[in-house]
This record gives structure tokens, sequence and C-alpha cells, in this order.
């Protein structure tokens, strides 16, 4: 396939701006360039209208059904959105979800903050030290939970650390306390990497020259780091934020999923693993995506606290 | 009052440990995974195996069986090249080729980069299922595949740096679209190829919920869906250093893609978390 010189012509000028140009290799070019670039994109869009768009509104669309897969799908209403608010296991869902966040973003934030403080230095060597730090993030949540059992585990090398200090270690996963926290460490482990990346990135463009200012005046370090740095990478916190609390919602469920199955008695069992469970368990399709959608909202509402207490932060200083 | 020497000494040394920390689960699997039943059960447990035990290599492999190992390649490998085949193009098409509805096509991409995976997970199952795709190759690979909104915008932002000059210049020569793409955007491509391949080999490689989900049958499961019952307690005849040494084959692959492709992998992961 070639195109002859001519037709590219006064595509260049098209480049410019719209040219009133109406010629016949002008209107011959266009159409090749529009005939090109649908067909460069047609795979694309088509998978992308198939498995993208199709599912999203799929999913809204069968809230208002009752469906088992197999069956015909029986339209009722807004029946599964008002099951939610009368559900028992939905609202201890919820509550599991939100003591995940809670539980879970604002150390995942402040540790991997000092510890992005700290690597961000030109000593030898740190390339190689920085894979120790970076390595959480590339266990997958099936081999990250078969670590974590072990180390959860009764006679685990985390009772073995407790019993340095004299504390009896309960028996992580299945306490009905300490389940919940046990997966919230793991989580915050996983969650670091990112974090430390994401702030390493946001350090760079912190400017230099302000801690010699500081340094004259006799600021010790730590202090530095909170009053100088700390305010400058406000935007990537937010951003970071924002991620970790996405990540609490939804991501905490492959692991409660491989490691507790919810449980004990549903103390692990987020919205996103009872939606998962109902949909291949129950085989309750409207329902889930009841729940799916819930949780969607949940996450959007999430979203605009995070940035409306941005703003509000803006607005008093 | 300290030296700036010995200041640099106590920060390499909190550097170190903090990574040790940071690392520690992943160490205590390597030795775990040598460990003999006895040692990995001992309380306290021991730092190292006394002698490594190999042979926990052997039946995890025995456990697992290459048909997964070779479902997981086909699976990871097969998810990065239609990404590709259907990315490259577009993002071409979007970046440099003139045309109407450029700006409609790309803000319909962004839209589903702010929902995450698992809420579309139901529907996306349903659809596969009607397409009668439930344990098959085309079930796992081609609708993960087709989630290649940010392949393209990142492709597209890489193509529309390039100078104008270059493609126009091949333009009035008589290349074909085609051929610019692939005589001048690929080769050029070559850095945000890495970061792409890199990512997206890694996010596929570690999947869980969907190849569980769409493929449960033995004969076409992928590495993580083989493992995570081990983690469950559901398969006591596994000894957990077995289990171990079964997480450590599902890392190598990963952690050497990650070694090797750390400078692009990290900056693609910086780009996508500053969207």
């Amino acid at each position: 396939m070639s195109t002859p010189a001519l037709d590219t012509q006064p595509l260049r000028q098209d480049e410019e701006k719209r040219t009133p140009d109406r010629s016949y290799g002008y209107r011959r070019g266009r159409r090749v360039d529009a005939l090109t670039a649908a067909a460069f994109l047609t795979p694309g869009m088509l998978a992308f209208a198939l498995f993208v768009i199709l599912p999203a509104v799929g999913g809204l669309v069968l809230t208002f059904f009752q469906w088992d897969l197999f069956g015909a799908p029986r339209w009722v209403g807004l029946d599964n959105i008002i099951r939610l608010f009368g559900d028992a296991e939905m609202w201890q869902a919820l509550g599991v979800t939100a003591l995940f966040v809670l539980m879970g973003v604002l150390p995942t934030i402040l540790i991997g903050f000092v510890l992005a403080v700290l690597v961000n230095t030109k000593l030898p060597g740190i390339a190689a030290i920085r894979v120790f730090y970076f390595a959480p993030m590339i266990a997958s949540a099936a081999v990250s939970s078969l670590i974590w059992v072990n180390l959860y585990s009764t006679n685990g090398l985390v009772n073995q650390a407790l019993s340095w200090i004299g504390v009896n270690g309960p028996n992580w996963l299945s306490d009905l306390t300490w389940a919940r926290p046990a997966l919230v460490i793991m989580m915050i482990w996983g969650g670091l990497p990112l974090v430390i990346i994401l702030y390493l990135a946001g350090l760079q463009r912190v400017p230099d020259d302000i801690y010699a200012a500081a340094s004259l005046d006799g600021a010790s370090k730590w202090r530095q780091v909170w009053s100088m740095t700390w305010p400058n990478v406000w935007g990537t916190t937010v951003l970071i934020a924002v991620l970790q609390a996405v990540s609490f919602v939804s991501g905490s469920f492959e692991i409660a999923l491989i490691m507790t199955d919810g449980g004990p008695l549903g103390s692990t069992q987020s919205i996103a693993l009872y939606s998962y469970k109902v949909a291949f368990g129950q085989r309750d399709i409207g329902y889930a995506s009841a729940l799916s959608l819930f949780q969607l909202v949940l996450m959007i509402a999430i979203v605009v606290l995070v940035r409306g207490i941005v703003r509000f932060r803006k607005e008093r200083s | 009052m300290r030296t700036p020497r010995s200041h640099s000494v106590l920060r390499y040394l909190a550097i170190v440990l903090a990574g040790l920390v940071m690392a520690t689960p992943l160490l205590f699997m390597v030795s775990g995974s040598l460990k003999s039943a006895a040692e990995i059960n001992a309380f306290p447990p021991p730092l190292l195996p006394e002698t490594p035990i190999w042979q926990n290599f052997v039946e995890a492999w025995n456990y697992l069986t290459p048909r997964v190992i070779l479902n997981t390649f086909v699976f990871s490998l097969g998810i990065v090249g239609l990404q590709l085949v259907l990315s490259l193009p577009a993002a071409f098409a979007l970046a440099k080729i003139p045309f109407k509805w450029a700006a409609a096509v790309v803000a319909t991409l962004v839209v589903p980069l702010f929902i995450p995976g698992n809420l579309t997970l139901i529907p996306l199952f349903v659809v596969t299922f009607q397409l009668g795709w439930l344990n098959t190759y085309a079930g796992l690979i081609i609708p993960m595949a087709a989630q290649c909104a940010f392949a393209i915008l990142m492709f597209r932002e890489f193509f529309a740096g390039l100078p104008v000059g270059l493609i126009e210049a091949a333009r009035i020569d008589g290349a074909s679209w085609g051929r610019v793409l692939t005589a001048i955007g690929l080769p050029l491509a070559k850095p945000a190829l890495a970061t792409f391949c890199s990512i997206s080999f890694l996010t596929a490689w570690n999947m869980y919920i969907w190849p569980q989900v769409i493929a449960p049958n033995p004969a076409n499961r992928v590495i993580n869906v083989a493992l995570a019952p081990l983690a469950g307690g559901e398969n006591s005849m596994i000894s957990p250093s077995v289990g171990l040494a079964g997480a450590v084959i599902a890392m190598l692959p990963v952690l050497i893609v990650f070694i090797v492709f750390q400078k692009w992998y990290l900056k693609g992961i910086v780009g996508t978390g500053l969207e």
C-alpha cells in the first residue's frame, strides 16, 4: 500500500489550520487518512466495546434483574438495591471495608514517606538495596498469601518475634480480633513499594535550596523532613491517599479470599469479597451486581471526600 | 558533633536495616522453601535450613505440573502480545493520523481507567461465559487483553512526541501509514515498548481472580490458581515448605523481568500514578 506523494501535500496545510482547500487531492488524502485511521482503530475499539463498555453497561443493567446465569433473567426493578439496605451481611461487610481503609491507609502513607526519604540518597549501592524495598510489589496475591500464612501460623516468625518481647501471639488468621489486623499489616507491606516509588518521584521535584536556609537556622534533619519536605510533597500524598484508599477497598479481597475466605465469622469479608461470593457461590448475579454498584458509589464518595479535604486545607492556608 | 561521614554510615545502616525488614517475608520464603518438614514446623523456627532440601522444588514442580507453567506463559505472553496488536496501531492513529473523531475516542478511553477491575469482574465474566469461552485460552486471554485503554493512551502519548517532520517526510516519499508505523514509529518506540511489556507481563503473570473464575479446570489453570489452595490450608497433603518452593517458582520469572526492566518499569509506574 503506498500513497502518491501528491496526496500528502494538502495534508500539511491541514496541520496548520483547516484551510478551505477542497481540491481533489486534498479530499482523497483525507479519505485515505480516515480509512487508515479506522482500520488501525477497529481491532482495539471492538475489543474495548465488547469487554469494557458492554460489561460496564451490563453491570448496571444486571442490577435490575434476578438471574442465576443459566435461566432467563427476570426483571425485579429496584428490589436488589432495596435489599442492600436490609442485609445485615452487607452492613458487616461495609464495616469491614471501612476498617480496612481506616487501619491501612494512614500507616502506609507515613511509613512509605519515611522510607522514601530514607532511601532518597545517592550513597553507593543504593540502586541494588532499593530492589529489596520494591520487591514486595511483584509478589502476587497467591505468593504473598503463601508466605504470610506461614509467618502468621501459631509457630510462625511473627509469634517468634513477639515472644522475644514476652508476648504470647494469637493464632492470627483464625482469631476474631486479630485476623483483620493481620491482613491489614500484610496489605501495608504489599502497598509500600508503590508508595515509596511515588514519593521518590515526588521528592525529585523538591528544590534542594530550601534545606540550605534551614540548616543555617540549626533545624534538625528530622524537623526539616516534617516541616519542609512533607508539605512540599503534599500533591503526591493526596494522589497516594486516593490510590491506597481504592486499593484497600477493592484489593483486599483477593488475599482475604485466599487466606481466610472472609472468616472468621465474616470479620475479613469486605464488600468486594461478599459480592464475589454472592456471584460465584450463590450465583445471584443481580444482587452481586447491586453490591458492586454500591462499592463504586463508595469509591466515588471517597475520591470526592479526599478532594474536599484538599480544597478545605487550601482555603485555610 | 557528628561528622558528615559518620552520619552517612548511620544512614546507610538504617537503609539496610529497613530494607531487610521489608524483604524479610521474601527472604523467609526462600529459606523456608529449602527447609525440611520438621524445620518448617519447629518453634522457634530456624533462620536457615541445616541442609537445603532441594527435593522441595522437585515436589513443587510435580504438584504444579509443566502444563500449569506452560499455561501461565501462554496466558501472560498472550496478553502482552495481543495488547500490542490492539493498542499500537490504534495509538498511532490517534496520535499521528489526522481524522475527525480522535479527541472523542481518547475521551472514551480515559473513562474506564478510573473503574477498578473487580467492579466489572461479574459482567465481564457474564460476557465471556455467554461467548462459551469458559475453560479456554480465548476466555483467559482475550477479555484481559481487551483492557488496553491504558496501553493505547500510553503509546499515543509517546507517538505524539515524535517529530512531525519525520513522519511527513516519509509520507511525501510515498510510505503508507502502515509502513510509517512499522519502519519509523516502532523502532523509535523501544523505551515505551520496554515499559509497557514489563508492566503488562508482570500484571498478567500475577493475576489470580480472573483465571480463577474463567479457567478453574486443571488443564487451563495458571500458576497462581494452582498455588492459592495451598495458602488456604485446603491441601494438608502438601508440606508448607513445598508450597513456599512453589511460591519461589511463581516469583522467579517476574523477578527476572523486574530486575532486567527495572528502569523502564518504574518509569511507567510513576507515569500512571501521576496521571
